[in-house]
């Protein structure tokens, strides 16, 4: 089989995953927060309500798509990719499971779209751009509640951005490459007797990195680009239909995607704990069951926290987070090289 | 004036981290307490003597309808929703409704027609469930509206020893 089939065949699988897990995710934010709720949860589409989101996506197809007068239709319909896009493009980066996968007699190569020697900035940078969408849509759609929304989608990524990636640098001080096979094989073996995790080595920088990502996909409690109680919908008050749903695909795959760099950058990516060289498909599930509890703690803060307020989270922003993080950096760099 | 008194804030709450930790961990064992969801169409509440639901016509034991087509609950009705047709019988009664509709998209089951007959013939039944596709059908015509006294004895009973409350007490 030649290269190219293969890759094709690596990225329909990858792909279809993350859009899966996507949209089981939609279900499961809704589950789980039944059950905070004492309440059921979707359980009328297919067992256990487990064909819930193609029932919402065929639900949306045939929502009728309102343009509002004045908006700028070029932008208008392009925001919609511009949020969805660049949250899929990042996880063709991530180690989804180390060593080569063997399957009907065919090496198939490693478990992830490429290989990049950059590979933590490419998923920031490209992560990055998703913002893009959110600004340009509240910026296009003509209406004072979407252009609230996009700014202050754009002032929280830049006060946020910046720790998150200052803390990404200490992980990258630790281990001095910026690829993420390069981080996850920094972290195998063990650290006094526990696993070699970057959450045990940088406790500080697990904490600000979490709470940042949050931040950083827009969620709860820091998701004051939507915020109903005062801006309607936020960015997407004007959005019907499949765009809307597109909003929302890009937001639970940036979900997914950061939970994976999460897993990667400090939970040790694919490896199995105690156990280096575990076959291919145990450190799937293995990065799975992590990306999963990562995941599962997006819905449960959701569920828990209320909403900051804007001036709070700018002030947690600059005044606590940056410091933090630059100390964390400087601390780390000194110990690196001493 | 209003002094609103603020609490200081302790250094741990003030970290904001030990209290989002506390606060989930009640989420969390939210998670696995019993669910008060009622599955509605497949488990529904409940209906008691005091359930208003929709006003029916009593069927007798005999098989004729009470009602003596006087009218009365057509001009208690607030939202005109009660047509009724009279003509004579052979019947004690004398008169009886030859055609009596109820336009179920009209009525606002207040029970005022329960409270206005004068004949105990039609009363607020348990049934709760009032949709359809047509609005035709959703006038509902003698037919429709019949059900035997044995059905409806519940609330009958419980108008009945209401009434009888009501009079003694304002004999006074
Ligand atoms: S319940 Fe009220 S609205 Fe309905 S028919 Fe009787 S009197 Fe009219
Ligand atoms: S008040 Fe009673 S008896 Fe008179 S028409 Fe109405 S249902 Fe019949």
């Amino acid at each position: 089989m030649n290269d190219l089939l293969i890759l094709l065949i690596k990225a329909s699988v990858i792909y279809g995953g993350l859009l899966g897990t996507a949209a089981l995710m939609t279900l499961a934010e809704r589950k789980f927060s039944a059950w905070m709720q004492y309440r059921i949860g979707p359980n009328r589409v297919g067992p256990f309500g487990l064909l819930q989101p193609l029932a919402d996506g065929v639900k949306f197809i045939f929502k009728e798509e309102v343009v509002p007068d004045g908006a700028n239709p070029w932008l208008f319909r392009m925001a919609p990719m511009m949020a969805a896009v660049p949250a899929m493009l990042t996880v063709a980066v991530v180690p989804f499971a180390g060593g080569d996968i063997v399957l009907f007699g065919q090496n198939f190569g490693q478990l992830s779209i490429t290989d990049l020697d950059i590979g933590v900035l490419f998923m920031l940078a490209i992560g990055g751009l998703g913002v893009y969408g959110v600004i340009l849509g509240g910026w296009s759609s003509n209406s004072k509640y979407s252009l609230l929304g996009g700014l202050r989608a754009s002032a929280q990524m830049i006060s946020y951005e910046l720790s998150l990636i200052l803390v990404v640098l200490s992980i990258v001080a630790m281990s001095g490459t910026l690829d993420l096979r390069g981080i996850v094989a920094e972290q195998t073996g063990t650290w006094l007797l526990l696993p070699a995790w970057n959450v045990f080595q940088q406790p500080l920088a697990f904490v600000l990195f979490v709470i940042a990502t949050f931040a950083e996909t827009n969620r709860h409690p820091f998701d004051f680009a939507e915020c109903e109680p005062e801006l309607v919908g936020g960015f997407h008050t004007e959005y019907s239909s499949m765009k809307f749903a597109l909003f929302f695909l890009g937001e639970y795959c940036a979900m997914v995607v950061m939970a994976c760099l999460t897993t990667v950058l400090f939970l040790g990516g694919p490896e199995v704990p105690y156990w280096a060289d575990a076959p291919w498909f145990l450190q799937l599930v293995a990065f799975m069951v992590k990306a999963g509890i990562f995941l599962f703690l997006f819905i449960w803060v959701r569920w828990t926290l209320p909403r900051f307020r804007f001036d709070q989270l700018m002030h947690l922003g600059w005044k606590v987070f940056l410091p933090l993080a630059l100390a964390n950096l400087f601390l780390t760099g000194l110990l690196v090289s001493f | 004036m209003v002094i609103v008194k603020r609490k200081t804030l302790s250094l741990a709450e003030r970290l904001y981290l030990p209290e989002v930790v506390r606060g989930l961990s009640i989420t969390f064992r939210k998670l696995f307490q019993p669910k008060i969801t009622r599955q509605y169409p497949e488990d529904p509440l409940p209906t008691t003597s005091v359930t208003r639901g929709q006003p029916r016509l009593v069927v007798k034991d005999d098989g004729n309808i009470a009602c003596v087509s006087c009218g009365l609950c057509e001009a208690a009705c607030p939202a005109y929703a009660i047509t009724i047709d009279g003509h004579e019988t052979d019947r004690s009664i004398e008169r009886e409704p030859e055609e009596f509709q109820i336009d179920m998209l009209r009525c606002i089951l207040c029970g005022f027609c329960e409270e206005a007959c004068p004949k105990d013939a039609i009363f607020m039944s348990n049934e709760l469930e009032l949709a359809d596709t047509t609005r035709s059908a959703l006038v509902y015509d003698l037919e429709r509206l019949k059900r035997p006294a044995a059905a409806l004895a519940e609330r009958m009973d419980y108008i009945k020893r209401i009434n009888k409350r009501w009079q003694t007490s304002s004999s006074t």
